[in-house]
């Protein structure tokens, strides 16, 4: 009887707080509370344990999956990094001729250099099959002359950079039309520059003026970008002028090239002219 | 007969691996700006016929090293032959020196190496930058070729390693 008064009070207490829980109840379960988590971790640990334990071969069959999906997922990445490359590379070409539509471009990757190659030399995956040919010219992305084919391979052909001494390009200084040739230089070669020649003692061209093509000789087209004076020295003898470029393309560590397989300049038209006016019949 | 057979085949498969690290040297080799360190880059293919040619012996190596040197040429686009006869005769005087007078150890291998860089690099300096009269050969040479001998004497015990692992495996019983 006084138990049940007392359990009734307990309630009607409990009731009276607006709380569920009793006091004492609420003090054992603050002492207990670790212990349970503590069983319920072990507990579940051990269930899961047993579950994975149950569960061992699924696990591996999924893991598995997942190991073949993320090579699947890889193969994608690298193939979706080559099809980048190449969109990148075609919207290049596709800009370069909308810019200069009588010129034909083909995409060519740079495969090899040697070492031992001093003037930035190197091997591009087009070759005579492709129809590229020993003196094609050669230009970056960006349409900045890098060099010209020196020999063509079946399958892969050697570049000849500007900066190799001895590679002549006629040029002129876009702003003051002055001529001068173009001409790779033992000591800017490593830095990745070259020197144009033959520029009047007197020149106007100044620092950062835009060098580009002449197309006089026919080895070159006309009006294609080579790059920036950086600097103009006079000429040991005093005749004349140097002017240091900085090309427009890394010359030394491009990756990717244009090569204009086929063009027309200028000299080769008014050439193509002459003998056609010449042979004409002399009555029309 | 079966005998002389499988012995056959152990140096068979011993050359094509070989002949797989020569050609993974000469790609890693005209790899563009692979292991490019202040523009200096390390020889590939010289290490490894050196090691095949102290390994197996001058006249082994020194065929090996032809094919390497056709190799280099034909990746380089160089003249066809130039670096095959230079590495033969280079592999071939490495090999008997090695027999006659030094320990096959990693030190020595580099040092062979490292001389042997130094005459191939100085050739090819010689006939293509001395004699066509460019300026500012000594500094090149300082600055491009010698940080080249080191950096490829450097990283030649790797081929040393990879050649003295392929020797190991493909022994023909006795």
């Amino acid at each position: 009887m006084a138990l049940a008064v007392l359990l009734g009070g307990i309630m009607a207490w409990a009731g009276a707080n607006g709380r569920l829980a009793s006091a004492p109840e609420q003090i054992l379960s603050a002492v207990l509370s670790p212990f349970q988590k503590g069983a319920s971790a072990v507990s579940g640990g051990v269930g899961g344990l047993l579950d994975k334990y149950a569960r061992i071969d699924s696990i591996i069959a999924e893991n598995e999956a997942l190991k073949q999906e993320n090579w699947e997922l890889q193969d994608k990445l690298v193939e979706y990094d080559r099809l980048k490359a190449e969109n990148d590379a075609y919207k290049e070409r596709d800009r370069l001729e909308d810019d200069s539509p009588e010129y034909t471009y083909m995409s060519a990757f740079v495969i090899g250099r040697d070492p031992l190659e001093q003037f930035g030399g190197f091997t591009i995956d087009l070759g005579t099959l492709d129809g590229v040919q020993q003196g094609d010219v050669v230009v970056s992305d960006q349409g900045y002359l890098v060099g010209r084919v020196l020999e063509a391979g079946p399958a892969s052909s050697k570049v000849m950079t500007i900066l190799q001494p001895g590679s002549y390009v006629a040029c002129v200084v876009s702003r003051t039309r002055d001529t001068g040739n173009l001409n790779g230089s033992a000591d800017y070669a490593a830095d990745g520059r070259c020197v144009l020649e033959n520029l009047s003692r007197d020149t106007l061209a100044q620092v950062g003026d835009a060098i580009i093509t002449t197309g006089l000789g026919g080895e070159f087209p006309a009006d294609i970008r080579v790059g920036t004076i950086e600097e103009i020295l006079p000429e040991e003898s005093g005749r004349s002028s140097i002017a240091v470029i900085e090309p427009g393309a890394d010359v030394n560590n491009v990756k990717h090239v244009f090569v204009i397989t086929d063009f027309e300049t200028a000299y080769g038209q008014q050439a193509e002219q002459a003998q056609s006016a010449s042979s004409a019949p002399a009555g029309e | 007969m079966t005998s002389r057979r499988k012995r056959n085949l152990i140096l068979l498969a011993k050359w094509a691996c070989y002949f797989l690290i020569l050609l993974l040297a000469a790609t890693l080799q005209s790899l563009p700006g692979f292991l490019s360190l202040f523009g200096v880059r390390p020889l590939f293919i010289l290490p490894v016929c050196l090691a095949v040619a102290i390994y197996e012996g001058e006249y082994p190596g020194a065929l090996l090293a032809v094919a390497g040197g056709f190799l280099w040429d034909w990746t380089a686009n160089r003249v066809s032959g130039l670096m095959a006869l230079g590495l033969m005769v280079i592999c071939f005087a490495a090999a008997v020196a090695v027999e006659l007078y030094l320990r096959v150890n990693t030190v020595n291998f580099i040092l062979v190496n490292a001389a042997c860089c130094l005459l191939v690099t100085s050739m090819d300096f010689l006939f293509y930058y001395l004699m066509p009269g460019y300026p500012g050969a000594t500094q090149r040479y300082l600055t491009q070729v010698l940080p080249m001998v080191l950096y490829t004497a450097a990283l030649s015990p790797l081929a040393m390693m990879a050649v003295r692992r392929v020797a190991g495996r493909f022994v023909p019983e006795q």
